[in-house]
């Protein structure tokens, strides 16, 4: 994981990218308002390895969610490339695109996102719903009904599974989330300050299972975060200021 | 999936689509019934101006001739040559002439206070109609005797008989004597002022025959039979004289002024209410007397054995037989002399097919409002769930997807409305006259005054297309209607929803 570095170890830097499941290359987003263009993202460049914890930290405005987006292939970059396995999301067709976001991106918010017409169970099963026919769907609607359980039961919500969103807490309900984000094992997870939202004792709760999900799954993770305590329990983290990553330190893990 | 899955969720989750759904019921509902009375009076129309009038009417244009080429003014030759025509079951003459009701004698303040009233001046004008039926001293006795004694309808077998069924009369009389059973309404004014409104005739094979109520007094009078209303309003009996003038052309004097007596034989009932309130029947002999001889006939009335199958057939033989033989003007004036009786009364069949399209324009309008009201609800619903479209979006959802979502939504409103809408209007179709009773005795009002219309029942019939034609409109609006909103939150930036709470 990189910045847009000109003095940067080449042999190196194309070590790390070779292997990267998510990989963008000069990524520039800015935004017209009115006359004025204001540009968030002034070229980054990001390489996530598999099974790689990355903490994006940095003070309010300086780009953090917008490059997590643009990662997530919800924002367009103005410039840039983004790659997952190895392929250019942007020169995909839009259906190829959201089939990107749905099985090899999972996306937990600081605000939960969650359909409040559905039910925790349902909530959890969206990915798949949206994944498969209608069809398909019936066929393997035990699979996955069986699997959202399963890990609503792990997240200790077993009670809770026919609850809609607004009967339950906001640890319950990231705990959905990050259900949802992961029913279709995504290589891939990006998490916005999932505990934002939450006192310090629920976060704390929520962000073990999270880090738990992430060791067991191997999975390659970026989370945005403004505490630096959970920045430190990352692999690496990356300092954004300004729309730029100003530094990308690695972890070194007390034994 | 998840398209119909959420869609479903979002309609059972909000109310407010109910209006939707309840616009397009109502919409459907009332198109049903209303197309299907509107049908039913077509149909039903068609079917009272069938059962009486012949199946084809040939007038020829007499005034047309050049002098010395007249067609012959006795329908002697016309009738022999349509009787002669394959398919023809009979075939009877008609003498059409107007007069002037001029009662005088002990009646005549009476009559002459109803005409000056402007709502019965119109009752002065009378349209006499001679017609050719059976006379007692043409047939054989025995068999009319019995016939008469049952009052049955059994018409004898002979060949005057039929051409009779071929004249309106038949079917008009046979009506009073099938109404004479049916209770009459006791709150009718009219029946406490002027009594009975129908008196049948007293020997219905021999309808001019003189009643038995009427006590000659010299001279013996011709009969006339007097259309139900006019009888009525007239405040007539049977046995009564009714004096009526007319004007006939004369070669002399240019024009003679008639007036004859008659004693009238009852009454006859014809499904037109116009009808039943200018005409009198006569006999076509009295008719031409009446008259001076200077016509005998204006019409000739034709019955087939089978007018669906012939029918068209049988027009264009007509008229290119009876203009080879010089009966009729023929050239361009064929197609008016010699017509159906659906080209013969196209006006009133033309006026109520465009009354039921006008019916179903204007009541398509309220397809369009309950169109709109989706149209409204799915607005709302694009910006208030602008958060969950956002969301969807991120879990993989396309904007393609997103605009099938919301089309859904309008999809299950048509569903739900339409399937409503069509069992409830399909059902009160058929039981619109127990619920326009039922309704009337409610609220203490009549709704469907019978006496008015031609019918004793409020006419309707279902038809499968125009019901399928109403839902399928109805899926339409409301796809329609849906597009503009489902597109725009197909167009969403999810991330402007994602971005803040």
């Amino acid at each position: 994981m990189t910045l847009s570095d000109e003095k940067g170890d080449v042999p190196a830097h194309a070590e790390r990218s070779a292997g990267a499941v998510l990989r963008a290359r000069g990524i520039r987003k800015s935004f017209r308002m009115g006359d004025r263009r204001l540009e968030i993202l002034h070229g980054i460049d990001v390489d996530l390895l598999p099974g790689e914890l990355v903490a994006l930290v940095g003070a309010s405005g300086a780009g953090k969610s917008t490059l997590l987006h643009v990662l997530g292939l919800l924002d367009r970059p103005t410039e840039g490339e983004v790659e997952v396995h190895g392929r250019s999301a942007w020169g995909l067709a839009n259906p190829d695109r959201a089939a990107i976001r749905n099985k090899d991106i999972g996306f937990v918010f600081q605000f939960y996102h969650l359909l409040p017409e559905l039910t925790a169970l349902e909530n959890v099963l969206l990915p798949a719903m949206i994944a498969e026919s209608r069809r398909s769907f019936r066929k393997m609607r035990k699979d996955y009904t069986e699997r959202a359980t399963g890990m609503l039961e792990r997240f200790d919500m077993t009670k809770r599974l026919k609850h809609r969103p607004p009967a339950l807490s906001g640890g319950e309900r990231q705990r959905v989330a990050m259900a949802r984000a992961l029913l279709l094992n995504p290589r891939i997870l990006l998490a916005d300050e999932p505990t934002g939202n939450l006192d310090s004792a629920t976060g704390e709760r929520v962000l073990d299972l999270l880090f738990e999900e992430q060791r067991l799954r191997g999975l390659s993770m970026i989370l945005v975060t403004h505490d630096d305590r959970i920045a430190k329990r990352c692999d690496r983290i990356l300092h954004m200021e300004d729309g730029l990553v100003l530094a990308d330190s690695a972890i070194t893990i007390p034994d | 999936m998840y398209r119909s899955f959420i869609s479903l969720r979002y309609l059972v989750a909000r109310p407010t689509n109910l209006i939707g759904v309840v616009g397009i019921f109502v919409a459907v509902g009332a198109l049903i019934l209303i197309l299907s009375i509107m049908t039913g009076f077509l149909e039903e129309s068609r079917r009272t101006i069938r059962g009486s009038l012949s199946d084809i009417i040939v007038e020829p244009y007499f005034h047309g001739f050049v002098p010395g080429e007249a067609i012959p003014d006795r329908p002697g030759p016309m009738l022999q040559t349509l009787r002669g025509l394959d398919g023809v079951r009979a075939a009877a003459p008609r003498l059409q002439w107007a007069g002037i009701i001029t009662q005088s004698g002990p009646d005549a303040d009476k009559f002459q206070q109803i005409f000056s009233s402007s709502t019965h001046a119109s009752l002065l004008v009378a349209e006499l109609v001679g017609v050719d039926v059976l006379t007692p001293w043409r047939v054989a006795a025995p068999a009319i005797a019995l016939s008469t004694r049952a009052r049955a309808w059994v018409a004898p077998d002979f060949r005057i008989q039929d051409e009779f069924d071929a004249t309106e009369l038949m079917g008009a009389l046979r009506r009073v004597a099938e109404d004479e059973d049916k209770t009459q309404d006791p709150d009718d004014e009219l029946t406490e002022l002027f009594g009975r409104p129908r008196a049948p005739v007293h020997n219905p094979l021999f309808p001019f025959q003189p009643p038995p109520e009427y006590v000659r007094n010299g001279r013996p009078l011709a009969s006339c039979i007097v259309g139900k209303q006019l009888f009525r309003s007239l405040g007539l009996a049977r046995g009564d004289v009714l004096e009526i003038g007319t004007v006939v052309p004369s070669k002399e004097k240019g024009w003679n002024l008639n007036n004859r007596r008659f004693v009238i034989a009852g009454t006859f009932q014809s499904r037109d209410n116009e009808m039943d309130a200018a005409r009198i029947y006569v006999a076509r002999s009295e008719l031409a007397d009446f008259l001076g001889d200077s016509k005998t006939f204006s019409q000739t009335l034709v019955r087939l054995e089978n007018y669906e199958r012939d029918g068209e057939r049988l027009v264009r033989e007509i008229r290119e037989t009876l203009e080879e033989r010089n009966l009729i003007l023929g050239g361009l004036n064929a197609r008016q002399e010699v017509r159906t009786w659906e080209q013969f009364r196209i006006n009133v069949l033309r006026a109520i097919e465009n009354e039921r399209v006008l019916m179903g324009i204007m009541l398509s309008l309220v397809l369009v409002v309950a169109g709109f009201t989706i149209f409204a609800i799915l607005s709302m619903m694009v910006t208030e769930k602008r958060r969950d479209i956002g969301i969807l979006c991120a879990l993989g959802a396309t904007p393609r997807g997103v605009l099938d979502l919301f089309l859904l939504i309008a999809f299950w409103d048509a569903i739900v409305g339409a399937t409503l809408g069509t069992v409830v209007g399909v059902w009160s179709a058929i039981e619109i006259d127990s619920i326009e009773r039922w309704l009337s005795s409610a609220l203490n009002v009549q709704i469907f005054n019978r006496n008015v219309y031609l019918f004793d029942h409020i006419p309707s019939v279902v038809q499968p297309v125009w019901v399928g034609t109403i839902v399928l409109g109805a899926f339409l609006c409301s796809l329609l209607f849906a597009a503009i909103p489902a597109w725009r939150a197909s167009r969403l930036d999810p991330l402007v929803a994602l971005r803040y709470e």
